[in-house]
């Protein structure tokens, strides 16, 4: 490894350790928000529904910079309230990736099937217990490809925190570029550490869904 | 002490926002048209019969969309500084490497749903096999990946954004510009968030005019 690395290799394995936590931390809140809109729109409750078509669509068509933007400058300022860079970061994480989960597990509930709703009513199940016993594993069971394909672009988007100063992986390490001036091997550093660990999360999710999803 | 709106400001920088506005359409738009070009090369290397051709074509996907397109920015800005390239040309760069990635793998798993006997038959009726592929199987790959490029496309757009970072002045550079003037934080950046909804949308809308592109569910093909 080159010496520039190895010198600094402390403070930026620090930054890497936060760079998992706020990844951690947004793919948790994501998944349950995420699930929380998902299943919400695919009862169809009125109003309700309709608010969250529109969140969707919000967040959907918005950069995540901008949420970021938003989340640590804008709703701070209209709500009259402080909060810190890193938890604007988590927050903004969270409701961005949260509306792209919601889809793909929009999609997965939608491809249960009919009849398989119809035969666990039919046997005197509730339609709460149906939709927390049935409909909601298999769904999700079947979507851990798309959910793991979101889990890996919200950790390649958790360097876009170091813009509003939180100073994870990427701002460590343009940090140490500015002292030491090696942008080359500082940015191949990163890039190389953020492709072996984005294969990681990849293989993970293989792994699960070859175990767990559901053959019909 | 509740927020009081004002969208004066906004109204009085609309030049900032309109610039802005073109910056982010000039910068996403040739971007785009570069991504796509790349993709179709590289996805149809992908897609070939050759194992040197794929591997190569692997490498380049899973190298330039496992690392965070922020670090390609600051590849292009930084780390090749020493070329002294414009802002504007080191946005384009990383976003087209980025965004190809992603693009080839698009079209890549099209070309497969294309039907084989596809490509057999025009080549029976005696079409050279890059005519087979331009006439025959290109369009229908086109239709097929059509829903899965409006999404792509529509996420380059909001990508063009952290190009502000390393100060091409397009709609978010232009926001901060005038959040930092008239402290109208919460105004000015849904002003430009309903500005890119409405690109965005427009942009899916648009892909959506492909001939035959929604007749024809896009199966098998997983949200790349």
């Amino acid at each position: 490894m080159p010496e520039v690395i190895l010198k600094n290799l402390p403070f930026l394995l620090a930054g890497l350790r936060l760079t998992a936590e706020i990844a951690l931390l947004s793919i948790v809140g994501g998944t349950l928000l995420g699930l929380a809109i998902g299943v919400l729109r695919y009862m169809r409750v009125p109003i309700v529904a309709q608010c969250l078509d529109l969140y969707v669509l919000f967040m959907r068509g918005t950069p995540l910079l901008v949420v970021l933007f938003i989340c640590y400058f804008a709703l701070p300022a209209l709500l009259g309230y402080k909060t810190s860079a890193y938890w604007a970061a988590v927050s903004g994480f969270i409701l961005f990736i949260g509306a792209y989960l919601a889809e793909d597990v929009r999609s997965g509930l939608r491809s249960v099937p009919q009849g398989l709703v119809q035969a666990a009513l039919a046997t005197g199940l509730t339609r709460a217990k149906v939709l927390r016993l049935i409909v909601v594993p298999i769904a999700l069971r079947n979507v851990i490809p798309n959910l793991f394909s979101q889990y890996v672009r919200l950790f390649k988007f958790t360097s876009v925190a170091s813009v509003i100063g939180v100073n994870e992986f990427t701002g460590s390490a343009m940090l140490v570029n500015g002292r030491e001036f090696a942008p080359i091997t500082i940015i191949g550093f990163i890039a190389l550490t953020y492709l072996v660990l984005c294969f990681a999360i990849s293989a993970v999710g293989r792994v699960l869904h070859a175990r767990l999803a559901v053959r019909s | 002490m509740p927020y009081q709106f004002d969208w004066t400001p906004i109204w009085a920088n609309r030049d900032l926002i309109v610039d802005g506005f073109l910056m982010t359409i000039a910068l996403s738009a040739l971007a785009l048209g570069l991504a796509l070009v790349t993709g179709v090369i590289v996805g149809t290397a992908g897609a070939s019969q050759r194992p040197a051709l794929r591997g190569c074509a692997a490498a380049y996907v899973e190298l330039m969309r496992n690392v965070p397109l922020l670090v390609h920015m600051y590849f292009w800005y930084i780390g090749l500084s020493f070329l002294r390239l414009p802002p504007f040309a080191c946005a384009v760069a990383a976003l087209t490497l980025y965004s190809g990635a992603y693009v080839a793998e698009t079209v890549r798993a099209g070309l497969g749903a294309v039907a084989r006997g596809q490509r057999l038959a025009a080549l029976a009726t005696g079409l050279t096999p890059r005519q087979a592929l331009i006439y025959v199987v290109y369009p229908q790959t086109l239709r097929i990946i059509t829903p899965s490029l409006a999404s792509l496309f529509s996420q380059l757009i909001k990508d063009s954004s952290l190009a502000s970072v390393i100060t091409v002045a397009e709609l978010t550079y232009e926001a901060s510009a005038i959040e930092g003037q008239t402290f109208r934080t919460f105004e000015i950046y849904i002003t430009i968030s309903l500005l890119y909804l409405a690109l965005v949308t427009l942009v899916t809308w648009g892909l959506l005019l492909v001939p035959g592109a929604r007749e024809q569910p896009a199966r098998g093909l997983s949200d790349a």
